[in-house]
């Protein structure tokens, strides 16, 4: 594997500031502030349709905020294009999975390595010496991830065929492939059992240290998000509404009445 | 950040991986045009020259429609362009070198066999080398231009904008004014000015001379540069480019844009930078197969022959071989170029009948094998191959023999088949013959859809 | 004499006296209102097309490549159909084949013995195949003697409701043909990918023009339409115009009268009828309410008790009822009918898919107005600047506004979801 190679400012790794979208007439995110400092791992929850995905689409450049800072190590990205944020170490999973079906596994993780080739495409048409180098490496990267996701012997096979738990998997290990400092994980427990939900959770505390990553994370499953999550930020209506530890949070009456309605009294408060 | 550098085994051989193919693609190219020509006879020559051309047309779209997932249909626009481009070089250099257009051919440029003592390349060869290369950059100018459109647009869309600016280069070149005949002309003719397309009779005289390009005539008498080792040459480099392309970091890139824009784009790719590539690449290419077309002998260059049917020519290619993968675009290239010469004459159809069917039984054997478990999925996709080729081979000659019985002229349903077929695939195997995979990979062999 | 700029004419020739070119004089109206009512006419067709083109991307999202052939094949089934009532060059009419009465009447007859089976068996199967074969037998049937009603009327002298019959006719089998494809070609691939649709669509369209152009069905060569719809100058309207002379004075020259024909107030007419009529169902019965749920969810459309497909394949009947007529119109005002496979067909085809999407696709009105906005394009571009670039200004336009407003003048933007 490379050797790492970071800024170590001391500052934190993701620092956002009073961002805001709105689509026509819908505020979909008000105003939202959030600090990851390195190493955190940290939840976003709240009910269907807080904003908790929009958030993570600002974040990574999918929509332009409308209002707000999105700093990401000391370099501010609101507004950038997807594949620039990415560049500079942000990546993401998606709710509904988007892995590039028709291509094999390993060319899944081989194709996020490539914010980091340097060789060009006359290089590659050539095979400059870069370019061989630079595609056995990504070639052993990447195989070194699938190995870590236990995703190895499937290496070669259609990303669409695997099952589902493995899809999931495997876009944690695409997004770890772009070398990101800050992972947004969004609902990566969608859809699994509870035996796959128990290795998940050990997966993603084992991929925060050892590619010592930044976590934010969206889960609907409370019992995986109180377990793992050291904060937590709680959504509804585009608002934070509670920020805390899982304990503080569990005990907000703020974030019961969301879950539980009540919708009078959070549209009168 | 750069990707940590490993000197590994592989480093050594570099030089020898990088020139290798080159070379042989020159030797093969060298050899079909000086031995295997002579076994060939003028009209499978003909042929071959056509697959050739065809290849590399449908090769060079697979790039934007296959790799990328854009849709493009007005590609036999950049072969125009190319086409123009190359021919207006060589035709009216030639006139002011050489004073005359007749090509200055050596004996790789030429089609007429028996020339004793010409040597291997001639002056006018340079002019020609230098046209096709000209041909394709004019080409890729436009598929830049055309691409840009891709950034905002997609699918449908895209698709009736590349109709659209083909259709406006074609009108264009037809407003173009009559070719120069006498170097006197060329001569004279100014090489600054305003094409004329607003005043309705064209005034020669006044036209520039890159604006004498036949107009709805065509251009007529073009050097007939054209031969087997360039085209096999031009064909083989393509299929190389194409295919390292593939197996390169962009190559995937290009793939997973169509895969999946969003994530593409989320996992760091530039997708509006590869959309764009992925265009001038292709239109290179094609703009390359358009001068070799028509340098071609017995090819009058009209810009109304490659409209948008000449462009749904290739996208069905494309399609049925496979959106996305080289030796499917190839297969069906080939295929398709072959099939109406055998369509104009049935009883050859019909004589196929024995080989294709003893493919339809090596093809039920072998998947009848891989139903017990024995050989695995290679067994079962050669099966597959078998049985859907050999099938449709059948199928052909079964028309064959309705045809000659009742008198049809078989080549006159050759839109109406690929036309049915295009749909069938679509609705039975919508991936294509050959899906994303190409013949020479293991996960092709290996089975499974 | 060159025309250089837009709307002025730069007058070479002087009055009576001078040598020097004249001043300049004023937009030649004439040229101008021959212009705007060639334009009209034609665009009001290329909104008829741009509806079907529109309804279909509406509702399944995706260019139906093969409307402007069922346009074309429109033109043709009225060309065939004109013949068969009588419309022929020596005035007798092209017989029909007997055995085509007695194919139909047995289609008819077996469809209607399997239904009767089918439903005393209690045999879905069998009662739809049935009902198919019934369907197609009284389409054939009907249409047939529809014909017989056409010679019938033309005998008599009723010549224009006998060319009413004959945009029914070929409105009738278009509908048919329309029906077909979406039923084989398009429904088998509900829910695959669009690009595979628009390749279908594609091949649809390169079937039709192919098969129109065998020498069993129409051949390789252009015919002449008869001219159905009666055709005299209705009014003139005269223009006059006024050139300076050198002493100041102004000198008025009478021009060549602009003349308002039958035709084209009939063609305009039928065209403004027939949308009138979409608009409404469209917007105000419940089929059309049903289209509007289809396009906006089918899935939420089909829980809410919609049948989804038959609303698709209505609008699809639909469109293509509607270019049949345009088809019967345009052959009327151009009656040198090309070959089915001709280029000119297919972009006449694509310049109705760019009117709809000017105008911004999947919406009716849109496809109205633009099909306006690009019949006066073309030809205000063909009067005043060049007729090689008719094309040109089209697909011009057509870059233009996917440019700037990728959702047309009257459509709205849409996000895609992530």
């Amino acid at each position: 594997m490379a050797a790492k190679v970071r800024d170590d400012a001391g500052g934190p790794a993701l620092e956002v500031r009073g961002v805001s979208k709105s689509f026509g007439g819908l505020k979909a995110v008000q105003d939202f502030s959030l600090t990851l400092s390195r190493g955190d791992l940290k939840g976003l929850i709240g009910p269907n349709g807080a904003g908790k995905t929009t958030v993570f689409n600002l974040l990574t450049g999918v929509y332009r905020p409308d209002a707000g800072k999105i700093v990401l190590g000391g370099q501010e990205i609101g507004g950038i294009r997807p594949c620039f944020i990415a560049a500079r170490g942000m990546a993401r999973t998606f709710q509904n999975i988007r892995l590039f079906g028709e291509l094999p596994v390993v060319d899944n993780v081989k194709l996020a390595c490539h914010v980091r080739a340097e060789h060009s495409i006359a290089g590659a048409v050539l095979r400059s010496g870069l370019h061989r180098r630079e595609e056995a490496a990504i070639h052993e990267q990447a195989m070194s991830l699938l190995g870590v996701f236990q995703l190895r012997d499937r290496a070669h096979e259609q990303a669409k065929n695997l099952p589902y738990g493995e899809q999931r998997k495997l876009e944690i290990a695409r997004a770890l492939a772009t070398r990101p400092k800050v992972l947004l994980l969004d609902e990566p427990a969608a859809g699994m059992n509870s035996g796959e939900k128990v290795a998940l959770r050990d997966l993603i505390r084992r991929v925060r240290d050892m590619f010592d990553v930044t976590i934010l994370l969206i889960e609907h499953d409370m019992g995986l998000v109180m377990e793992i999550c050291e904060r937590i930020t709680v959504l509804d209506y585009g608002c934070i509404i509670a920020e805390g530890t899982p304990e503080e949070i569990q005990g907000n009456p703020k974030v019961i009445e969301a879950y539980l309605g009540g919708a009078e009294e959070i549209t009168g408060a | 950040m750069a990707i940590s550098t490993a000197d590994g085994p592989t480093a050594s051989k570099g030089w020898l991986s990088r020139w290798v193919p080159v070379v042989l693609i020159i030797a093969a190219a060298v050899i079909a045009h000086t031995v295997l020509r002579q076994y060939m006879g003028a009209f499978v020559s003909k042929i071959v020259l056509d697959v050739g051309i065809n290849v590399v047309l449908a090769v060079s779209l697979t790039l934007v429609n296959g790799f990328t997932g854009q849709f493009s249909i007005g590609h036999a626009a950049f072969m125009a362009v190319g086409g123009y481009t190359a021919a207006s070089i060589t035709y009216y250099v030639s006139m002011v070198v050489f004073g005359g257009p007749e090509p200055v051919a050596g004996a790789l440029s030429t089609m007429i066999s028996g020339r004793e003592n010409v040597p291997l390349f001639a002056k006018g060869d340079a002019i020609f080398a230098g046209s096709l290369v000209v041909g394709g950059l004019a080409a890729a100018g436009c598929g830049f231009l055309v691409g840009l459109p891709s950034l905002r647009l997609k699918g449908d869309y895209l698709a009736i904008v590349t109709l659209g600016f083909g259709e406006i280069f074609r009108v264009l070149i037809q407003q173009t004014a009559d070719v120069a005949y006498y170097v006197e002309d060329v001569k004279d003719a100014p090489l600054v000015g305003v094409m004329q397309v607003f005043s309705s009779p064209r005034a020669e005289w006044e036209a520039p001379i890159w604006a004498r390009l036949g107009g709805p005539v065509g251009f007529t008498g073009i050097p007939t540069y054209n031969s087997l080792f360039w085209t096999l040459l031009v064909t083989g480099l393509t299929l190389l480019v194409a295919y390292r392309l593939k197996r390169s970091t962009h190559g995937r890139a290009m793939l997973s844009i169509r895969e999946d824009e969003v994530a593409s784009e989320s996992m760091g790719v530039n997708t509006t930078r590869y959309k764009v590539r992925a265009f001038v690449i292709a239109a290179f290419f094609a703009g390359v197969a358009g001068a070799l077309f028509a340098h071609t002998t017995g090819v009058t260059l009209k810009a109304n022959e490659l409209a948008f049917a000449k462009s749904f020519d290739i996208i069905i290619m494309v399609v049925l071989g496979g959106l996305g993968s080289i030796s499917g675009a190839s297969l069906a290239a080939v295929i398709l170029t072959m099939l109406p010469e055998l369509l104009r004459k049935p009883e050859q159809l019909v004589a196929m009948w024995p080989w294709a069917a003893g493919v339809v039984v090596v093809g039920v054997v072998c998947t009848l094998l891989a139903k017990n478990k024995i050989g695995g999925g290679a067994v079962a996709r050669a099966g597959g191959l078998g049985m859907g080729l050999g099938g449709a081979a059948l199928v052909l000659a079964g028309l064959g023999a309705i045809a000659m019985r009742a008198g049809l002229d078989l080549s006159q349903y050759r839109m109406v088949l690929y036309a049915l077929a295009l749909i069938l695939m679509m609705i039975l195997r919508p991936s294509g013959i050959m899906g994303v995979r190409e013949l020479w990979e293991r996960a092709f062999w290996r089975g499974g859809r | 004499m060159g025309i250089w700029g837009v709307g002025w004419r730069v007058c070479g020739r002087s009055g009576a006296t001078g040598d020097r070119p004249a001043a300049i004089i004023g937009p030649l109206l004439e040229k101008f209102l021959q212009t705007l009512m060639d334009g009209t006419a034609v665009g009001s067709l290329y909104a008829l097309i741009a509806l079907g083109y529109t309804m279909v991307y509406g509702i399944l999202k995706f260019i139906n490549f093969a409307h402007s052939d069922v346009f074309v094949m429109g033109a043709w089934v009225s060309y065939s159909a004109a013949r068969a009532a009588g419309w022929t060059q020596d005035g007798t009419a092209v017989d029909i084949p007997p055995w085509l009465f007695w194919m139909m009447g047995s289609i008819l007859a077996a469809g209607a013995l399997a239904t009767l089976t089918g439903h005393l068996l209690q045999k879905v199967r069998v009662k739809g195949i049935g009902t198919l074969a019934v369907m197609i037998g009284a389409w054939g049937l009907s249409v047939l003697g529809l014909v017989l009603v056409c010679r019938a009327l033309k005998g008599s002298g009723q010549e224009l409701l006998a060319g009413g019959v004959v945009l029914l006719i070929a409105m009738l089998s278009c509908g048919a043909m329309g029906f077909c494809i979406e039923r084989m070609a398009y429904k088998p691939l509900r829910g695959s990918p669009r690009l595979n649709v628009l390749i279908t669509a594609i091949g649809v369209s390169l079937f039709l023009q192919n098969l129109g152009q065998l020498p069993w069905m129409y051949g390789t060569s252009p015919q002449r339409m008869p001219s159905i719809l009666p055709d005299r100058v209705l009014f003139e309207i005269a223009g006059t115009v006024g050139e300076r002379g050198e002493d100041g004075s102004v000198i008025w020259w009478q021009t060549d009268p602009v003349r308002v024909r039958l035709l084209d107030v009939i063609a305009g007419g039928t065209a403004v009828v027939l949308m009138i009529c979409l608009d409404r169902l469209v917007y105000g019965s419940k089929i059309g309410r049903a289209m509007r749920a289809v396009s906006f969810n089918p899935q939420t459309a089909s829980l809410m008790g919609i049948p989804v497909d038959r609303v698709i394949s209505f609008t699809f009947v639909l469109g293509a009822m509607l270019a049949a007529a345009a088809g019967f119109l345009y052959g009327q005002k151009y009656p040198g009918l090309l070959q089915p496979a001709s280029a000119t067909w297919v972009l006449l085809g694509l310049k109705a898919f760019v009117a709809a999407v000017v105008g911004g696709i999947g919406n009716v009105r849109g496809a109205m107005l633009g099909g306006l906005l690009i019949g006066l394009i073309e030809f205000f571009g063909a009067a005043y600047l060049s007729s090689d670039l008719r094309d040109v200004y089209v697909f011009a336009l057509l870059i233009v506004v996917l440019l700037l407003r990728p959702s047309g003048i009257l459509g709205r933007a849409t996000v895609e979801k992530v």
